[in-house]
């Protein structure tokens, strides 16, 4: 019987010491971890690499990347297929929970303590807009009727123009939506057609700007955050860039303030200047 | 003056009991001339806890060469006199615990991926520092919260009123069960230890886990206490206490670091996120533990 098309893909299977060397590898150079469990992911993602370098298998693949010369520019494009360049709204729910239950209210009653109540959030790297939204509706979860007492602001940066613009539109599909719980759909989305529309009050606390994080002066302008995002964001840099990122983002942050970076991103050999901290199901770092 | 609780339980008639091979195995281990032939004779006796151990020896937690382990005399010989008390050890008293009446709730169920977690944790990070704790890591961090176990069985609706106290308050388990009920888990842990004539070090990790800089054996204690910690962060716990923890802050990060380890070259963020797999390996140990499989064989 011919085998059914689907399991015909003739593609090679990764083996486990392959997935060890490969993790490992990626770890080094961009401090996303694949665990086990995502080991089916990145076969899948490299096999695309794969096809586009002609190889065979994946322990070829390993050690072009490792010894070839040219493998530097192989290394964006492996870069480019790992992360998944597409942001959903409530991405990571463990790392929303995180900053909804834990970092939020303790630098609110922080603020409130000191009689000042201003929030300043940065989502750095916004892309279309989902993630800053989500901390919006997530910072009036938490204010409930309180909101109007506050001066909250959410800056939201990204480099791509055209990301910005879909952001300022502030319209989804259904599948961007997918993680978001149905209370919060229902209360800040209002739907049109297929699609939805997040709500003014969620989208008056978002200020979506044009930023180019290799801009020194300008970054360096960013100051007097109560918490980052920063997601996915420094896979794109080389080591001395991520270090001189990272301790520009330890300086934006005020005191007591928090950087959350992608779910399985570290910042191990890039920064000792945060504290680690660990929240249930996710990490994140303290500016002390 | 000793607590009301405590009195009460060195009262209680249907206790759990080791099998008395247990006990006689934990007897000889602390005879320094005692022989391979001794320890495999006596395990022996008990034909189902011999069972136990040989396939605990043969699963991935203990394997290492291809052979299959197919006596107790060989398993001492390939893993060390040590390592095979310890499996005897976790084996008696997951059997003698595990059995308990209210095994099928899904709170027990929590609470044993809680402590398997932790003990495979804690191995891990004797793996990284190379501690060299020879295992006592693992069954210390296995066994850490039996004295919870004995709380649920015998005292079941003061635990549970605990259990949700430590969830209302965003509390420890331990300062909830000690409004309670009066007592910690950890002094019930320690009591039975006792009783049972575990090993000195898993009575001092029971104890001390939470306060590692008053236990006797501090490294053990140490890694149990900052494994017990991970675990909790991945959501295996099975108290209301998923707190927020800096790891570099914990009493047991400073003991290990004082004693001269490496800490400050741990990479953190990596063991986390290796932890997110542990919940397979935790599956398997609970498999290779539980009494199925070797009742079918005997049915066979």
């Amino acid at each position: 019987m011919p085998m059914p098309e689907y399991l015909n893909t003739s593609q090679p299977g990764m083996p486990d010491e392959i997935f060890r060397l490969l993790r490992d590898f990626i770890y080094e150079h961009s401090g996303i971890f694949f665990s086990d469990n995502k080991k089916a992911q990145l076969e899948n993602r490299l096999a695309l690499r794969l096809k586009m370098n002609n190889l065979p298998d994946f322990d070829k693949y390993y050690y072009m990347l490792k010894y070839d010369p040219q493998a530097s520019r192989e290394l964006r494009a492996l870069f480019d297929s790992v992360t998944t360049n597409e942001t959903s709204f409530f991405r990571s729910p463990p790392q929303i929970q995180a900053f909804q239950e834990k970092a939020l209210p303790e630098i609110l009653e922080k603020r409130a303590a000191q009689g000042e109540k201003i929030l300043r959030l940065w989502s750095a790297g916004c892309s279309t807009g989902d993630e800053p939204y989500t901390l919006g509706m997530v910072v009036r979860e938490v204010l409930g009727e309180k909101t109007p007492e506050w001066d909250v602001k959410i800056f939201a940066s990204d480099i791509s123009e055209k990301a910005l613009k879909s952001a300022r539109a502030a319209v989804y599909n259904d599948y961007t939506l997918r993680s978001v719980p149905p209370d919060i759909k229902k209360k800040y989305f209002i739907q049109e057609g297929s699609q939805f529309r997040v709500c003014d009050d969620v989208r008056m606390l978002v200020e979506l700007q044009y930023l180019n994080f290799n801009d020194d002066k300008r970054v360096k302008l960013m100051r007097g955050f109560d918490i980052i995002f920063c997601r996915n964001v420094l896979i794109y840099f080389d080591d001395a860039a991520k270090k001189r990122f990272v301790s520009q983002l330890y300086d934006n942050l005020n005191p007591g303030g928090y950087l959350f970076i992608g779910h399985s991103e570290s910042l191990h050999n890039i920064s000792r200047a945060f504290k680690l901290v660990h929240f249930p199901g996710a990490l994140g770092y303290k500016k002390e | 003056m000793e607590r009301m609780i405590l009195q009460t339980i060195r009262h209680l008639e249907d206790l759990p009991t080791l099998p008395s091979v247990a006990v006689e195995v934990m007897g000889l281990s602390r005879s320094p001339d005692v022989s391979i032939k001794d320890i495999s004779e006596c395990i022996h006796k008990d034909p189902p806890l011999a069972a136990k151990v040989l396939k605990m020896a043969n699963s991935s937690f203990y394997r290492r060469g291809s052979q299959d382990i197919d006596t107790l005399h060989r398993a001492i010989l390939l893993m060390g006199l040590n390592e095979v008390i310890n499996i005897t050890t976790s084996v008696s008293v997951l059997t003698s615990l595990g059995s308990r009446k209210s095994q099928g709730q899904s709170l027990r169920k929590k609470f044993w991926h809680h402590c398997i977690a932790t003990g495979l944790i804690a191995r891990r990070i004797d793996t990284r520092l190379r501690l060299r704790l020879q295992g006592r890591e693992f069954v210390g961090g296995l066994l850490h919260d039996i004295g919870k176990i004995i709380l649920d069985e015998y005292f079941h609706d003061q635990f549970m009123q605990a259990h949700s106290l430590s969830i209302e308050r965003q509390c420890s388990m331990f300062e909830a069960e000690n409004e309670v009920l009066g007592a910690t888990h950890m002094e019930i842990g320690h009591f039975l230890a006792q009783k049972w004539g575990l090993p000195p070090y898993i009575a001092d990790v029971s104890l001390n886990h939470h306060r590692p800089q008053d236990a006797r054996f501090k490294d053990i204690t140490s890694v149990v206490s900052i494994a017990n910690l991970l675990a909790k962060a991945k959501e295996l716990s099975c108290g209301g206490d998923t707190m927020s923890f800096v790891l570099k802050d914990q009493q047991g990060w400073h003991i290990l670091k004082k004693m001269g380890h490496p800490m400050d070259s741990i990479d953190l963020e990596r063991i986390t996120f290796e932890i997110e797999d542990i919940g397979e390996e935790v599956k398997e140990y609970i498999s290779t533990i539980s009494d199925q499989e070797i009742q079918e064989h005997a049915h066979a």
